[in-house]
């Protein structure tokens, strides 16, 4: 009967898949958020508070919450981690300064007891600037290795030609998919 | 009592767990067969389309329960500038698998190489070694008895640790099975060296 069900509700189109984008201010979230739903560069100025929006990816809804990423309003990210089915971490690559402190407010955010089942996806972002660090050198400079139970992927993007973002949200829905 | 009770109950069902790393170059089949060991040992599991797996950046996870004990994938990406992060995961590891592509000829030197490289490693001394010949549905691969051979050049260094090379399809799931019960005697055997990893402490 519980399979009937589920089956049914499979072709009615489960429920919205809700994703937080996170990171530190000037990593490009907004520009990604607006990216993955108009499909354009649009003109940011930094979030105070959150932008949300629906997208639409393939056959999947999504229900996108972009926070603001500036130290003082960091602490308020806390408020929306609870049903979060996915987590996409933007890290500016070419700010190797504070790359530390993206480590730290990742590792902060996924001890969260609510987040333990969330999936991570992490974009190495910016990828256009000259001299920004690679896939690997993010992943060592996060300290991913440290994170053992949890499935992870990183992707290299730019948000502002486009980039790497559709084999992201390609992960990361049949990773959704394949979770329940 | 409650305590007493729960602590009993906790010893009676913990189950030892050890972590297995999923190795090999990149395109060699690991995250699919990391899919194909989770469909063949858990219950109700939906696969994921192998059509649908993409090159790994990160890490993927899986957990089974096989034979009173409960194994911990990590599954890693294999291009060559991500190989410098597979040492971080070598002191925790009971036990690697080393997946190669058995249909591509032009890579097996490259892959042979990497695999030297990695058994060199002092944190991965007497760690049994599972080497899977993958892709053996594609006509004309290399067959074990040809890939054994290139693997076995530098016995000296896998020394006296535990070495296996099977053959294996990770899309049909043959050979998926013998592999898995296969390592399983070996960390079971060796878990005076590298003893399982507490439940408690996760």
């Amino acid at each position: 009967m519980g399979g009937l069900l589920s089956y049914f509700k499979g072709l009615f189109g489960a429920r919205e898949m809700r994703i937080l984008i996170l990171g530190l201010d000037g990593a490009g979230k907004t520009t990604i958020l607006y990216r993955l739903q108009v499909g354009e560069v649009v003109t940011t100025i930094p979030t105070i508070g959150f932008n949300v929006e629906q997208v639409q990816y393939k056959n999947l809804k999504f229900q996108v919450w972009d926070l603001g990423g500036q130290t003082s309003i960091r602490p308020y990210w806390r408020c929306y981690y609870s049903n979060t089915d996915a987590i996409i971490y933007v890290v500016d690559s070419a700010d190797k300064e504070r790359i530390g402190i993206s480590k730290d407010e990742l590792f902060h955010m996924l001890r969260e007891e609510e987040l333990q089942d969330a999936i991570l996806v992490v974009l190495a972002n910016k990828q256009d600037m000259a001299g920004c660090m690679s896939v690997a050198e993010v992943h060592q400079a996060l300290g991913l290795d440290a994170l053992k139970n949890r499935t992870f992927q990183i992707f290299k993007t730019s948000a502002t030609k486009g980039e790497g973002l559709d084999q992201a949200m390609d992960w990361l829905s049949n990773a959704l998919q394949s979770r329940k | 009592m409650y305590t007493l009770l729960y602590g009993f109950y906790k010893y009676a069902t913990q189950k030892d767990e050890y972590c297995i790393l999923i190795l090999g170059l990149d395109n060699a089949g690991k995250t699919t067969y990391l899919e194909a060991a989770k469909t063949k040992f858990t219950k109700n599991y939906k696969r994921m389309n192998p059509g649908k797996i993409t090159t790994t950046v990160g890490l993927n996870i899986g957990k089974i329960s096989v034979a009173g004990i409960s194994l911990n994938f990590w599954d890693l990406g294999g291009q060559s500038e991500l190989q410098s992060l597979w040492d971080k995961y070598y002191a925790e590891s009971h036990a690697i698998i080393y997946i190669i592509d058995s249909s591509d000829r032009d890579r097996i030197e490259e892959s042979k190489e990497t695999f030297d490289k990695m058994i060199a490693s002092e944190s991965l001394q007497g760690v049994p070694l599972l080497v899977l010949a993958n892709k053996q549905d594609i006509e004309d691969c290399m067959g074990v008895r040809e890939v054994k051979p290139i693997f076995n050049k530098n016995a000296h260094l896998i020394g006296k640790r535990d070495c296996m090379v099977m053959p294996v399809s990770a899309l049909t799931g043959e050979g998926v099975d013998e592999g898995i019960h296969w390592l399983v005697d070996c960390v079971k055997r060796n878990n005076f060296v590298r003893p399982p990893r507490n439940n408690e402490n996760n």
